[in-house]
């Protein structure tokens, strides 16, 4: 049996072909560049609205959420919510905090282009307390070798950051409405801060 | 003048005067078409949801991998186009719903009620919100109810009415907004990710009527 094509539909079956394999490169390089190149991606946001917050650096509280004034988008309304944007070329970072154990508080830990590579509640916080360090691989790296031989071992969660750049949000529950200032004034409590890294 | 209709006869057609550019011209619309269709599919691709791996549950949708470090490339296209910070895997889980428990869109002029049950979490909230994630302006200031602060019946169950007129007991209003969607969040759950949850154990959202 002869499957009966025209041979002007032949002569076009390479540039259909070729159509189809460049539309497929362009899709995947185009989603996988979105990240990159979109321009208000949360990482973006939250820079703009640190920079016109008065302390240019640390934790900066989140206006409460209302209708048009959303930092992001998708977020809850029951939460209070504040964020340290950082960027480790300047230092690492420590965030800590002690829990009550009875209210929940969320740390979520993005690095730039969308990703969280770590995220915890304060159910996880060790004997009531949240102490995490930020850092890039070497500032790690750096506070390990610091460490060893001498004192006890760090209570701290070290946590290495994929990007120098990067956010991490702090969400504060509030079960009622009127809660909220309660809620707000957990997140005060927390620092968000830049350190040294040891000498040696 | 013979020599000059001659050459006039033969060169008379574009076709024939194009052919030698042919195969350019091909290649240009390949191009061209290519990259149109390539963009196209990504938009249409990016606005299906984020990505794979989601879970269902009646009318409910959670894209739990959005909040850990393996989330898959469409979906931090999304994440990074709608400019959200996702909530982290170990925070809770967040689930969306565009229609109602039957799949019919959620419209702004039905009124619905949402009803029991809930699966177990520390802390669970319901909220309205716009497609693009805004909260709905509204004349009660009221965008959604926890766990802890909804009305509930003497046997512990709960009834949420949605509607653009108050309501007795729980109420969320679209205000004067045409589409909306229901976001439901678990904070603290022990809900397993990694096999399709029980509709059945997820509050169903009954259309009551439409304006």
């Amino acid at each position: 049996m002869r499957l009966n094509i025209p041979d002007r539909y032949l002569d076009l079956a390479p540039w259909v072909i070729a159509t189809l394999f460049i539309a497929g490169i362009v899709h995947v390089v185009s989603v996988l560049l979105m990240p990159s190149v979109a321009p208000r991606d949360a990482l973006a946001r939250l820079t703009t609205y640190v920079k016109s917050a008065a302390p240019a650096e640390g934790l900066v509280l989140l206006p409460q959420m209302a209708p048009g004034a959303e930092m992001l988008p998708f977020e809850d309304p029951a939460l209070a919510e504040a964020v340290c944007v950082y960027d480790l070329a300047k230092g690492p970072l420590r965030v800590k905090t002690s829990v009550d154990g009875e209210d929940y508080l969320g740390l979520s830990f993005h690095a730039s282009a969308g990703r969280i590579y770590h995220s915890m509640t304060d159910r996880s916080a060790i004997k009531g307390k949240i102490d995490i360090v930020v850092g890039d691989a070497r500032q790690i790296d750096a506070l390990a070798s610091a460490d060893e031989g001498d004192a006890p071992p760090p209570q701290e969660v070290r946590l290495t950051a994929p990007t120098k750049r990067g956010f991490v949000l702090i969400r504060s529950f509030a079960k009622r409405p009127s809660d909220q200032e309660r809620a707000r004034n957990r997140l005060s409590a927390i620092t968000c801060q830049r350190f040294d890294l040891p000498q040696g | 003048m013979a020599p000059l209709t001659a050459s006039y006869v033969s060169g008379g057609s574009a076709s024939l005067d194009l052919k030698p550019y042919a195969n350019y011209l091909r290649a240009g619309s390949v191009m061209i078409a290519g990259l149109i269709i390539g963009l196209l599919v990504t938009v249409l691709s990016l606005n299906a949801g984020y990505g794979f791996n989601s879970l269902r549950a009646g009318p409910w949708t959670a894209w739990p991998h959005t909040g850990a470090a393996d989330i898959d490339p469409y979906a931090r296209a999304v994440v990074a186009r709608s400019g959200e910070a996702p909530l982290g895997r170990d925070q809770g889980l967040a689930f969306i719903a565009r229609t109602d428990s039957n799949g019919a869109p959620l419209n702004a002029d039905c009124e619905y009620r949402i009803v029991d049950p809930l699966p177990s979490a520390r802390y669970w909230t319901i909220a309205l919100a716009s497609p693009d994630g805004r909260l709905l302006a509204n004349s009660a200031e009221r965008y959604g109810y926890s766990s802890v602060d909804v009305l509930r019946k003497e046997d512990g169950d709960f009834e949420i009415d949605v509607a653009r007129e108050a309501r007795p007991g729980n109420w969320l209003s679209p205000g004067e907004a045409r589409d909306f969607v229901v976001m439901l969040r678990f904070y603290d759950t022990s809900l397993d990710i990694d096999s399709s949850p029980d509709p059945n154990s997820f509050p169903k959202i009954v259309k009551l009527g439409c304006a």
